[in-house]
């Protein structure tokens, strides 16, 4: 379970020329077991993504105007129970949630016209076993297949890349008994 | 929640919306209205809200309701609303309508149709609009394309208010001087914000995404997008604000007002020109559905529109030919990009209603197993080759050779309804697929009775 994000904005030591990197790492180091780290930048902080996968960070950024940026860096243990239907969206984790088994299933749907992504995903859903998991790459948010993850029973995360381009969807199949439909 | 769920009555709107088009093109065979009668003539008034309000507004509407939740990727906020407002905005044409033929001479007995036929239409669009603003501030902060629908729907307002003035005065309810000028005047206002602001700025935003996402093109927001949008949003205002302003403040015409709304229309329309060409270009898919085909034939006709009303103006010509430029915004580039884009549409929303819980569990068709394109290509030939013949006989002021084009585009507007329709009937999924007696089959123009999460 994902505990409150802490947050730490860093833009007014950008703005007045300072180097944030060691307050980050003091803010990384505080952080209680499995909590999360809002980030607020007026950059993309790539080469923080780096440092921080090394030590067990997954992360989501995403633009927030005038040039800022906000990254949400997830302790990739923390991913590893997630809530049925708790969808972390546009923040959410990148990474296959390690809690959950491996996914033995990978789709790459990035270069499929709609509805295929939809499809596709869907029927590799039905082949797997219940608890088994699949990983997905799209090429934008796929707004009409999570409505119908959840009413089937099966749990998923999903967000945007870093790069914002690339959706990653992680879903483990419900027990196999169908919400109403 | 997160994601968007088939709009319920998106199909009833389409079918009443084409019954609209269908009907002014009925109208403009048998000679009713523009340009078989003056442009200022009731007639014409009667012809103009048939297609602005009944078929483009509706149609609009319709895809809206559906588009908005996909945009923002959050549920449309009241699902069972558009019924209401569908209701309201049909009975409020049918007055307005009413009130217009009294204008003609015709005798209707009360002098009321016009306000009566405003309240209806302002209370079905506030419906709408009240719903989609609801929708889209749920998911703020909003994306680009999510601005130029919020852009359509202020442009909107404005319509409905200045349009509710003219029906006050025109029915003799208020004789207050500063609404009398505007209602002498003001009608180019009203008209731009119409076809303009609500109808092709909205189709403009929504067609970022839309021809995007069946085109697999990358949908990265661009400088050009931003200065299109802020083009329109200068435009919009100029004449939303600055045309009242100059009229009732200064005491001005309101061509000042206009002429600067043209030039930063024609601003946005050429960046938004410039995105749609790199939209094609850049598609991932090579083939290009009809759909998408019909679309840029409607994007050109926008282009050549859009060059012919700056010409004309340039030349002082615009008050002589404003019927046609206007004949060839409404049918060629909204008309013609609304029925190509219907294709798809109703095939897409068809395929999910019936296949949407069945995918994965069994064999199902493909959406382009829903169509067939070569029997509904030589329909849209011929809608754009009457479309085209027509507004040539409107700037030569044609009349018969006008009435027998607009023939040719009402057989063709048949065509492609019965093409629509033989989607909603499952007439082209191969037979295999069809089997099983639970195979399930959607209603026309209705949500289906079962209740659908």
């Amino acid at each position: 379970m994902i505990q409150v994000q802490h947050e730490l904005d860093v833009r007014p030591i950008l703005r007045a020329g300072g180097e944030p990197f060691t307050v980050i790492m003091d803010a990384v180091k505080k952080l209680g077991s499995g909590q999360a780290l809002r980030l607020l930048a007026t950059f993309e902080p790539i080469p923080l993504y780096g440092v921080l996968a090394k030590k067990g960070f997954a992360h989501a950024a995403r633009e927030i105007g005038d040039g800022d940026w906000e990254v949400v860096f997830t302790p990739t243990a923390a991913l590893a129970s997630p809530q049925k239907a708790q969808p972390v969206g546009s923040t959410g984790g990148s990474a296959a949630s390690p809690g959950w088994p491996e996914p033995s299933c990978h789709l790459d749907n990035r270069d499929l016209e709609p509805p295929e992504p939809l499809v596709r995903t869907l029927a590799a859903v039905e082949e797997l076993r219940p608890g088994e998991v699949l990983s997905a790459l799209l090429c934008r948010e796929p707004v009409f297949l999570l409505p119908k993850l959840n009413e089937r029973g099966h749990e998923w995360r999903g967000g945007f890349e870093a790069d914002g381009k690339t959706y990653r969807l992680v879903v483990r199949k419900g027990a196999g008994k169908e919400a109403a439909a | 929640m997160i994601g968007a769920s088939l709009s319920k009555w998106t199909m009833s709107y389409f079918g009443v919306a084409l019954l609209a088009l269908l009907g002014a093109e009925l109208l403009m065979v048998v000679g009713f209205g523009f340009p078989s009668q003056p442009v200022a003539a009731p007639q014409t008034l009667v012809l103009v809200h048939l297609v602005a309000i009944g078929w483009l507004s509706l149609l609009l509407s319709g895809a809206l309701i559906q588009f908005v939740p996909v945009l923002v990727a959050k549920p449309l906020s009241h699902p069972d609303l558009p019924a209401v407002a569908l209701g309201l905005l049909v009975a409020g044409l049918a007055a307005l309508m009413a009130g217009f033929l009294g204008m003609a001479g015709f005798h209707l007995d009360s002098t009321l149709w016009l306000p009566l036929g405003a309240i209806g239409l302002i209370a079905g669009f506030t419906l709408i609009i009240w719903n989609l603003g609801r929708t889209i501030w749920s998911a703020w902060p909003i994306n680009l394309p999510a601005w130029f629908v919020v852009a359509g729907l202020a442009s909107l307002v404005g319509v409905v208010v200045l349009g509710t003035i003219f029906s006050l005065v025109l029915s003799g309810l208020t004789s207050n001087a500063a609404l009398l000028r505007l209602t002498a005047e003001g009608i180019p206002l009203h008209a731009a914000l119409g076809l303009g602001g609500w109808l092709t700025f909205t189709a403009m935003g929504v067609s970022y995404r839309l021809l995007a996402m069946f085109m697999l093109s990358p949908e990265a927001e661009h400088r050009t997008s931003r200065v299109a949008l802020v083009a329109g949003v200068g435009a919009i205002a100029v004449i939303a604000i600055g045309g009242p302003v100059c009229l009732l403040v200064f005491g001005q015409a309101v061509s000042h007002p206009l002429l600067a709304a043209l030039v930063l229309g024609i601003v946005g329309l050429g960046l938004y020109g410039y995105d749609i060409v790199r939209l094609y270009r850049n598609r991932k898919r090579r083939n290009i559905e009809l759909n998408a085909l019909m679309a840029a034939w409607a994007l050109a006709v926008l282009g050549l529109a859009g060059l012919l009303l700056l010409i004309l103006t340039a030349v002082g010509e615009i008050d002589r030919f404003a019927g046609a430029v206007m004949f060839l915004f409404a049918f060629g580039w909204l008309t013609g990009l609304g029925l190509a884009k219907l294709y798809k549409i109703v095939a897409f929303l068809t395929w999910l209603e019936c296949y949407g819980g069945l995918l994965g569990k069994r064999p199902t068709p493909r959406v382009q197993d829903l169509v067939n394109e070569p029997r509904a290509m030589p329909w849209f030939r011929i809608y754009f080759a009457s479309v085209g013949i027509a507004a040539i006989a409107a700037f030569l002021t044609a009349p018969l050779a006008f009435r027998i084009a607009a023939f040719g585009m009402l057989v063709a507007t048949i065509g492609i309804c019965v093409q629509l329709a033989s989607i909603r009937m499952l007439r082209s999924v191969p037979t295999p697929l069809l089997h099983g007696e639970k195979h399930p089959r959607p209603r026309l123009l209705l949500p289906s009775l079962q209740s659908r999460r």
